[in-house]
């Protein structure tokens, strides 16, 4: 734990959307509780999405406080942008000095690293306006090499792993 | 005595145990005295060198030891004391001394006066600090006899025992030692009169708070860590004079320790704080208080954030209990009314995140004392209901109402826990039930909540505060329970998209409005929900409509088990069937019926008795007494739609508006609806008592065999004519075999088959499946049918005819002879499993008989997997033959089947004596055999033959069929859970495994998506059950493997993918 603590007291929020799809499930086929004679194996290929990258870092943990990058709004779906190989990912400090942004920046980067196909090209920004060295931390989240030295410091990347620890519940809650 | 001499002499040359014994039989027998053995040992006892004067000592200790009680009188005591208390001055004797003293404390002759001068005389002499651990557990050992046979000499000692003692404890480390040393002071702190001493008590006590004694790795005295925490504080929390020493202690381990240290801390500030007393507390209230908070406010981990709480409510109850009951509530002093200030004042923000241990600490104070409950309800609830209407404040609505449902819940609970033994209503009196801590704040509470349900934000934390209203008991009036049903009807009424959300808890609160009262649910809620069930389906790409309808019928589905709500559902729902499935002739369009139109139909009937069938589970798993009228209510009017519908389509009159209509009414003919119907039949069967099973059967039986059709199917429709089913050549009138079949399957086996012979029944049933039967619906139901009878009725109808004549000639005739069509011999194989099956449940002697001939068909190219297959489908458990369906079945039916059968699979796997061809094809059938029943039992059943079967599955993991892949796989899962890196089962093939699973979770190499999500679950699962530097050399390989599974077509399969992926990069060495 850092000895300054740039936020003591953030605003925590609700989900800010609905964990199933439920509605999206029931509708998709006309008969429920019956296996459909195609039961998945047909060949139509589901692109990741939006929802998907979100799912994928909603449950990171801010590296301050004990809750995710989701219920602090940290990180939202709408903020996510896919473009075919490259994908945006913008996300708001809660406050515009906090001194965490980057490694916020870089634990999604690294989920997002381990995650998504070596095809994307991922691009993490701040959402303008709300950090006042808004530049800086860009440029250090989108430069390879800086990311690279980063992740060979052991501390940095047990801290990054810290903060990674639950991702996969992808907004499900503890069991 | 010259014997004597001689064993002593023997004995200082060789230390033999014989001596000892033979000395002691001696004595025993009043051969010699212990007189003669003192006098014996004098010139060993008074010899120069140390060892021979050690030796001696130690040679009267043990024949002490070995002798009775009652050898020893009182002069012996008294002059052995004298003597081993001599010998405790010497450095050579002390040990053997402190053994001889040892059983001497333990003797009934040992007076006070010995005591003493052993207690003193190991004060000046033993010095603890020179000895090893083994003599000081000695120490501790006589001294735990002493206080717990000559406690009042010891307290007669005074100053003069405690300082003894304290110099012997002082300094211990030794855990075995400590243990016995904290039981002895318990009793001192709590006996003795210790005031004068309470420091030096104090610091030889506290010294070991808090315990960081680690067990070795496999410790061979089994002392945990925990025997030593709970043996320590019995001694912290012996004495109030500790206290005020005590707390700066508890709050410096609190504030510096670690994550285990602040657990221990504040559980054992917990076990003192009552001890230690209310005045203490209440001086230390602030200095605890600030720190209990940082616990809460700024936890280490949820474990410790919740042991804070419950301390800071120990502390409250100290502090409040003696003044509990003075009923000035209102006036709350000290402690209790700050901390309840100070959260009060960060509420005043409840959407920040320190809101929330904010709002835990004052429910946590609900559960101390009711004067604190209600002086907290009196400061939070109004507080927040204020805020709630603040208009600055709007839109933190959602987290003010999450905050106050958490407090209405954290009272309801308080109730229970502050009145463990409600006041009993007596005999013709009303008692007064306790009103709860809530009641007066009522009516602002129910406003905020129903304004909060109106904005979708805020709905999920208004409806939790509702579900507690409404939990809590006394605290709602029906008129109140009618106002919330209203309010929340007008969320069902809403666009489903924005129900969606919060749909389940607003079935959960109408759920626990009906456990209450079902009332306000039926008049309100239920005909709202009928309402959005229309006539006709909507189309099939009108999804809106179709969810609609869904949740409707989902809401009744939670909603309606109550037995008076489920009755309404059953008269509207049924109904609705008929108005589904058969339409006035009048009321269809001209227009020709198209496909559509009737599966439309069929699915929207399918939803309906989906819903039935649900329902009634739930109904049948709670055992509710009101299942079983639905034999006349339910159950003829199911069979009257199917039967007329299946009997209407067949008719042919050449006229074109009745064909239409006809073409229409088939919906109720889709094989879909009858199975979802058999079910609803089953369920209501199977809870109705015997006799009425018996009545039912006669009628069932007579409709089956004789076509009085009618008698079981009373309803709208008119059955038009008598049909003997099983003769019919109609595909819709075969399908309603299947509900025959649902109905007599679950007949208790006391209920006999209505027919002439069940030996000739069966055959023609069996032989129907074979030669008339058209799909695999029609077979299954009749497969279920034979086997169900035959189950419950081997021996009672002595059905061994038909046995042997499946056995002598079926087999033969019908699966071996290769004449016969492929598809027929698939179909009697299924026949001969369900019957292997029915008899091997109930373990009859003929069972293995047949299933022993189904390894006879391995060799055959044609059928062989088939019959391979079918041995694992024998076991396997399915939802025919179980006890809710009153099957006979026995106690390990399957263990003693995998014994039977598992050697023969894996000597078949591995035979090579064989002709070639027969051999790899009678391989690999036994391979098949083999995951097809490992996939059917319980892991139990062949776990101590795992490791010789996993080479065999790394096999079966090559067959090129996608089941058999993932059976094989699903197998590797089962085994791994439980399975650690210390003692891997998979270990030796852990680099094959990688490669396979690999290969399994590619999607160019693998199709099914099912096999490619099971090889990465176990993927993921891999690096938690083998060790690391047996599989890290695969590391880099599985992560660029699993770069190309990331990128998956599917996304349920990428999403295993990531999972798998995560645990290879965390997948490190231990360093």
């Amino acid at each position: 734990m850092p000895a300054e603590v740039f936020n003591p007291n953030p605003v925590v929020f609700s989900p800010t959307k609905g964990l199933g799809r439920k509605s999206e499930l029931l509708a998709q086929s006309l008969w429920i509780d019956e296996p459909t004679s195609s039961d998945g194996e047909v060949d139509d290929v589901e692109l990741i999405d939006q929802d998907e990258v979100f799912d994928l870092i909603r449950s990171i943990y801010d590296p301050e406080h004990p809750n995710t990058l989701e219920e602090l709004r940290v990180v939202s779906a709408p903020q996510i942008k896919i473009e075919q190989n490259w994908v945006t990912v913008e996300f708001t400090p809660t406050v515009p000095h906090c001194g965490m942004s980057t490694l916020i920046g870089l634990c999604i980067r690294v989920r997002l690293l381990r995650s998504l196909p070596n095809r994307f090209k991922v691009d993490i920004f701040v959402k303008p306006g709300s950090h006042q060295s808004e530049h800086a931390v860009n440029k250090q989240l989108n430069d390879k090499e800086r990311v690279a030295a980063a992740l060979e410091n052991p501390v940095l990347l047990d801290t990054v792993e810290q903060c990674l620890r639950d991702a996969g519940r992808r907004g499900l809650p503890i069991i | 005595m010259e014997n004597t001499e001689r064993l002593i002499r023997t004995w200082i040359a060789t230390e033999k145990d014989e001596d000892i014994r033979q000395i002691s039989l001696e004595i025993s027998a009043d051969r010699t005295s212990l007189v003669n053995v003192v006098k014996g040992l004098g010139e060993y006892l008074t010899a120069d060198e140390e060892d021979i004067r050690r030796k001696g000592v130690e040679f009267l200790s043990l024949v002490l030891a070995s002798l009775a009680e009652d050898k020893i009188n009182k002069q012996s005591t008294r002059v052995l004391s004298t003597f081993y208390c001599g010998k405790l001055e010497d450095s050579g004797t002390i040990i053997p001394a402190l053994s001889g003293i040892q059983t001497l404390v333990k003797l009934p002759t040992c007076s006070a006066l010995e005591v003493q001068s052993i207690l003193r005389s190991m004060f000046v002499h033993v010095k603890p600090k020179t000895l090893v651990q083994s003599v000081r557990f000695v120490i501790f050992s006589i001294l735990d006899s002493l206080v717990a046979n000559h406690r009042d000499v010891l307290k007669a000692m005074g100053k003069e025992f405690l300082d003894g003692y304290v110099s012997l404890a002082d300094g211990e480390k030794d855990p075995r030692n400590l243990i016995v040393a904290f039981a002895i002071a318990r009793v001192i702190l709590i006996e003795f009169d210790i005031h004068e001493r309470i420091e030096t008590l104090f610091n030889v006590t506290f010294c070991y708070f808090p315990i960081t004694f680690r067990p070795p790795p496999n410790d061979p005295y089994g002392i945990t860590t925990e025997d030593l925490r709970d043996a320590l504080r019995g001694c912290l929390n012996a004495t109030p004079y500790f206290g005020p020493l005590a707390i700066p202690v508890f709050l410096e381990k609190l504030l510096a320790g670690t994550r285990a240290t602040k657990r221990d801390t504040l559980q054992t500030i917990g076990i003192c704080l009552p001890v230690y007393g209310a005045t203490l507390a209440r001086a230390e209230a602030r200095k605890l208080w600030n720190s209990l908070k940082l616990e809460i406010f700024q936890p280490t981990d949820s474990v410790n954030e919740e042991e804070a709480l419950r301390t800071t409510q120990i502390l409250v109850k100290t502090i409040y209990q003696t003044n509990g009951l003075s009923g000035d509530d209102a006036d709350v002093q000290g402690l209790a009314r700050e901390a309840c200030e100070e959260c009060i004042g960060i509420l005043k923000e409840p959407e920040k995140s320190q809101a929330k241990p904010a709002a835990k600490i004052l429910c946590a104070f609900m559960s101390t004392t009711p004067s604190i409950a209600k002086y907290t309800i009196s400061q939070a609830v109004p507080h927040l209901v204020q805020l709630f209407h603040n208009p600055d404040e709007a839109g933190n609505r959602a987290p003010v109402l999450a905050v106050l449902s958490e407090f209405i819940t954290a009272a309801r609970d308080s109730l229970s826990k502050l009145s463990p033994h409600p006041v009993q209503a007596e005999y013709g009196m009303e008692t007064e039930p306790t009103a709860p801590a809530l009641t007066p704040y009522k009516d602002d509470v129910l406003g905020v909540l129903t304004v909060g349900l109106k904005a979708a934000s805020s709905r999920r934390p208004a409806l939790a505060g509702l579900q507690g209203m409404v939990a809590t008991e006394n605290l709602l009036t029906d008129e109140e329970l009618g106002f919330i049903v209203h309010n929340v009807n007008q969320i069902l009424e809403a666009d489903p998209g924005e129900l969606d959300d919060a749909s389940d808890a607003v079935l959960d609160l109408l759920s626990a409005v009906a456990k209450v009262n079902p009332r306000p649910v039926e008049v309100q809620t239920l005909p709202l929900l009928f309402s959005s069930l229309p006539d006709s389906p909507p189309l099939r790409n009108a999804i809106p409509e179709r969810v609609k309808i869904l949740n409707a019928l989902l809401a009744l589905e939670t909603l309606c088990v109550q037995a008076q709500l489920f009755e309404t559902l059953v008269i509207r729902l049924t109904t609705k069937l008929d108005l589904i499935c058969v339409p006035n002739a009048s009321s269809l369009t001209p227009s020709p019926i198209t496909e559509e139109e009737v599966e439309l139909h069929a699915a929207y009937a399918h939803w309906v008795l989906t819903t039935l069938a649900k329902t009634l589970r739930k109904k049948v798993d709670r055992e509710d007494p009101d299942v079983a009228k639905y034999i006349e209510r339910l159950v003829p009017r199911i069979f009257n739609l199917f039967i007329f519908s299946a009997l209407v389509v067949a008719e042919n009159d050449g006229n074109e508006e009745k064909d239409r209509w006809r073409q229409r009414v088939s919906v109720a003919t889709d094989p879909r609806l009858v199975k979802k119907a058999g079910e609803i039949v089953t369920l209501v069967v199977q809870v109705l008592p015997l006799t009425r099973q018996e009545n039912y059967a006669t009628l069932l039986y007579g409709a089956l065999l004789e076509g009085n059709l009618e008698s079981i199917a009373e309803g709208h429709q008119k059955i038009a004519a008598d049909r003997r089913l099983l003769d019919t050549a109609s595909t819709a009138q075969k399908d309603l075999l299947a509900l025959f079949s649902a109905a007599i399957l679950p007949l208790r086996k006391e209920v006999r088959p209505v027919v002439s012979e069940v030996n000739a029944f069966l055959d023609k049933v069996l032989w129907w499946c074979l030669t008339s039967a058209v799909s695999d619906f029609q077979r299954d139901a009749v497969f279920h049918l034979l086997a169900s009878i035959l189950n419950k009725r081997v021996d009672a109808d002595r059905l061994d005819t038909f046995t042997n004549t499946l056995l002598s000639m079926f087999w033969d005739k019908e699966i071996l002879d290769s004449s016969v069509a492929l598809e027929r011999r698939q179909h009697a194989i299924k026949a001969w499993t369900w019957v292997s099956k029915a008899l091997l449940i109930r373990s009859h002697t003929l069972a293995l008989q047949f299933t022993d001939k189904l390894f006879d068909a391995f060799d055959d190219g044609v059928i062989g997997w088939d019959a391979a297959k079918a041995i694992g489908d024998v076991v396997a458990i399915d939802n025919v033959l179980t006890k809710k369906h009153h099957a006979i079945s026995r106690l390990l039916y399957a263990q003693k089947f995998v014994n039977h059968v598992l050697s023969r699979i894996i000597a078949g796997a591995k035979d090579s004596s064989k002709h070639r061809i027969q051999e790899s094809r009678c391989q690999t059938a036994s391979l098949v055999a083999l995951t097809s029943l490992i996939k059917s039992i319980p892991k139990a059943t062949y776990q101590h033959e795992l490791p010789g079967l996993i080479p065999l599955l790394l096999r079966g993991l090559e067959l090129p069929d996608t089941n058999i892949r993932s059976n094989v796989i699903d197998t590797f899962l089962a085994a791994a859970e439980g399975d650690s890196p210390e003692s891997s089962l998979v270990a030796s093939h852990a680099p094959t495994l990688v490669t396979l699973m690999l290969k399994n979770s590619n999607a160019a190499e693998m199709p099914s998506s099912k096999v490619r999500i099971h090889a990465l679950k176990y993927l993921e699962k891999l690096p938690s059950i083998v060790r690391y530097d047996i599989l890290h050399p695969s590391k880099p390989t599985v992560i660029k493997e699993l770069a190309k599974a990331v990128d998956d077509p599917k996304r349920t399969v990428r999403k295993e993918a990531v999972d798998a992926r995560t645990a290879w990069f965390r997948y490190h060495g231990s360093t």
